[in-house]
């Protein structure tokens, strides 16, 4: 298979701290990777410095034959629009319609035009269950229903992979199920994900690989079941312990 | 450190082109083509203070402000000689020098004494009236002020900058002296028993008099210093041929006694017609030309303001070191200076630079140029208080960071920073009122017009307070109506 993600040797320390020390690891075409781990391992700097939101401090992230962590701001532009991503704290533009959020970048970035973007907007709307909500503001949606259209808009720029930062940690229990069912039907069809999540079910019932993270190191990769039921390291057992 | 040197080096830098700039103007000074310039430019503009009735005073005629008086008609009368037409620039005595110096008016006539501090800077013509110093008290005091040593430790009055002042420094070291720029200002502490007499020359103390049943004016016999006592007109230094003309036009009037047969009759005249009707409601196209002044400075500096607002704090916020201290330094400068300096620094020193630069422009490049740093600072405040999960979001999906200042941050910080940005305005209306001082013909300008029209002092104000607090209140009204509907929106 092809290699979707390469990232080769990526450091990344904020002052003294080193919170990602040398990470090499390959996202592959379709795949769908969960990254579990305790709090403060570093997954969220690790999946923020995949599309460089976080500049990593050395190392490599190679998408599209291009190293991310060293091209201009430019070329680092035209290579995000293929990689989208879904914050915990949904991030939807509150100024906006919800339809006005996903046809944002599709039209001033792409240069879509307005109904060939709105037409779009409403199909992808349609597909995460909200199309009756396309003219309210994020104000006025509940929580599971902002990050279904944060999903929605990010698949508006057509992404090659999409990135999840904890995108059920901000909701309420009853709400987390309606996220999810987006993410597996998205998963279904072929989407490359990486996702960092504490949803254990989700990853093993999803997740075609399983990295669990700790100390700023990816400890151990695996199968889910593989994970789960047969970690290998002390730390993995000691987590999976705790949260199981 | 570095950022000290920086700060350092900017500073420098506009001294050296301060300075620059001045010995450019010196060196224009130093042939004199002084009677050429005025025949190329057609008009002859004198810079005077009109409160000062019967020198020079302001009446209202067909609902035009026209100023009359013994200057005013040798102001004609030089302009006559001079085969220019005459331009009348009404200002507060102490920016008269400064205005003459930089340019911006061609004579002073101003019932100003050569004194011999003046003559350093600007040149004299031929003295053409000598008045003798008076004083102006309230009648009720009459019988406890008769001469100059019943005013041992009482509060007397002066113009700041006239010879006046200087009288009672020297020959009054025992009272306690209040300078005002405005006569008018004087007349108002004398009723309100601020000070308990003023000095000034006698025609002026007479005419206050005899429209003012509460006042009354005494000589109380000041010692005449010679030389420097009564009235002579002044140009700019190194101007002989334009003083030659000056002293023609002295001497001709002198010797038909102009002064005495005409100008001072014509003058009480003016003065006696303008008493008649001094009922505030008369003078509301004064007021009315005020409010329209008040209100295209403040919407022109509110305008200009916001968009050089916007570059300053997209500087600030800028990662280029340069623009984000160039920003820095405009900013704090001009917050930590007073908009007065502010309004007579452009009018003056950048005046100095464009002659032609009027008074109005000057007015509001001054107050656009303060509200920018001020405006600045709240889009600042607007643009950081969106939250960094905005950029990212829109980063995350290719927008560039210009697109996504464009269109996610500033329209979401504009919506934030309404209310901010409505106080601006409103401040403005009531600050915009020291461009009064420059001469600009705002809502305070107006009003001070009205004070010395009608020899009133506290109702004119007390109408200019009523009407700014219309504006504001108003204002803020009308800006919460559209807050709240942009809420709602």
């Amino acid at each position: 298979m092809d290699n979707m993600l390469e990232i080769k040797n990526l450091k990344k320390t904020f002052g003294k701290n080193e919170v990602l020390k040398d990470i090499t690891e390959n996202v592959e075409k379709g795949q769908v990777i969960c990254v579990i781990g305790p709090s403060g391992s570093g997954k969220s700097t690790f999946l923020r410095c995949l599309n460089v939101l976080e500049q990593p401090t050395s190392g490599k992230i190679i998408f599209d034959g291009q190293d991310l962590a060293h091209i201009s701001e430019k070329e680092l532009n035209v290579l995000r629009e293929k990689m989208g991503m879904v914050f915990q704290g949904f991030n939807l533009f509150p100024n906006m319609s919800v339809l006005e959020n996903i046809k944002l970048a599709p039209m001033k970035v792409k240069k879509v035009s307005a109904e060939e973007a709105e037409k779009r907007g409403k199909e992808l709307l349609d597909r995460v269950g909200l199309l009756d909500k396309a003219d309210q503001y994020p104000d006025s949606l509940s929580g599971g229903q902002k990050q279904r259209v944060a999903i929605a808009r990010a698949l508006a720029m057509d992404p090659e992979v999409i990135l999840f930062d904890e995108p059920t940690s901000a909701l309420d229990p009853e709400m987390v199920g309606e996220v999810l069912k987006v993410m597996q039907d998205l998963a279904d069809s072929g989407m490359t994900m990486v996702v960092v999540t504490h949803e254990m079910g989700f990853a093993r019932e999803v997740a075609d690989e399983v990295w669990f993270m700790a100390d700023g190191y990816i400890q151990e990769i695996g199968k889910p079941e593989e994970i789960f039921e047969h970690p290998k390291s002390e730390r993995a057992k000691d987590f999976l312990a705790k949260v199981l | 450190m570095s950022k000290l040197k920086r700060l350092f080096l900017v500073c420098t830098l506009m001294f050296a082109v301060f300075f620059s700039i001045e010995q450019v103007s010196v060196k224009a000074d130093s042939t004199d083509n002084s009677v050429e310039q005025i025949k190329k430019s057609g008009k002859l503009v004198v810079g005077t203070s009109a409160d000062y009735p019967p020198y020079e005073f302001t009446v209202k005629e067909n609902g035009q402000t026209k100023y009359v008086g013994i200057d005013i008609e040798i102001a004609k009368q030089l302009a006559k000689n001079l085969g220019v037409k005459l331009e009348i620039k009404n200002m507060s005595f102490d920016s008269l020098l400064v205005a003459l110096e930089s340019h911006k008016v061609d004579a002073i006539i101003s019932a100003m004494s050569p004194t011999d501090e003046r003559k350093k800077s600007v040149d004299f013509s031929n003295i053409y009236y000598t008045g003798k110093q008076y004083m102006l008290i309230n009648k009720k005091d009459a019988s406890k002020y008769k001469t100059l040593s019943d005013f041992k430790n009482a509060t007397v009055g002066a113009q700041k900058g006239s010879i006046q002042y200087e009288l009672v420094q020297e020959q009054l070291s025992s009272s306690t002296l209040k300078g005002l720029s405005k006569l008018s200002d004087l007349v108002i502490a004398l009723q309100s028993g601020k000070v308990n007499g003023i000095v000034m020359e006698e025609p002026t103390a007479k005419a206050y008099a005899a429209n003012n049943s509460q006042l009354v004016a005494i000589d109380p016999g000041f010692t005449e210093s010679s030389g420097e006592n009564g009235s002579a007109i002044a140009f700019a230094k190194n101007s002989p041929a334009l003083v030659a003309v000056a002293n023609k036009t002295i001497a001709q009037i002198k010797k038909q006694d102009l002064i005495n047969k005409k100008y001072i009759p014509q003058a009480a005249k003016y003065m006696s017609t303008s008493t008649k009707n001094n009922t505030m409601w008369s003078y509301w196209t004064y007021f009315a030309k005020g409010i329209e002044y008040t209100l295209i400075i403040t919407i022109a500096g509110v305008f200009f303001g916001f968009i050089l607002g916007t570059f300053l704090s997209l500087m600030r916020l800028s990662e280029s070191k340069l623009l984000h201290s160039v920003a820095v330094c405009y900013i704090e400068f001009v917050r930590g200076t007073p908009l007065m300096v502010q309004v007579m620094f452009v009018y003056f020193g950048i005046g100095a630079v464009i002659q032609s630069l009027p008074a109005l422009t000057a007015g509001i490049i001054a107050v656009s140029l303060n509200s920018a740093a001020y405006i600045a600072e709240v889009i600042r405040s607007g643009i950081e208080s969106i939250p960094v999960g905005q950029t990212e979001a829109a980063r995350s999906l290719g927008m560039s960071k210009q697109e996504t200042y464009r269109y996610v941050v500033i329209p979401q910080a504009l919506k934030n920073i309404w209310p901010a940005l409505g106080n601006e305005f409103v401040t403005l209306i009531k600050e915009s009122s020291i461009v009064s001082i420059i001469g600009v013909s705002d809502l305070m300008y107006q009003t001070q017009l009205v004070q010395s029209a009608t020899y009133k002092g506290v109702l004119p104000l007390f109408i200019a307070m009523l009407i700014y607090f219309v504006m504001t209140f108003g204002l803020s009204k009308l800006l919460n109506l559209f807050e709240r509907k942009l809420n709602h929106g």
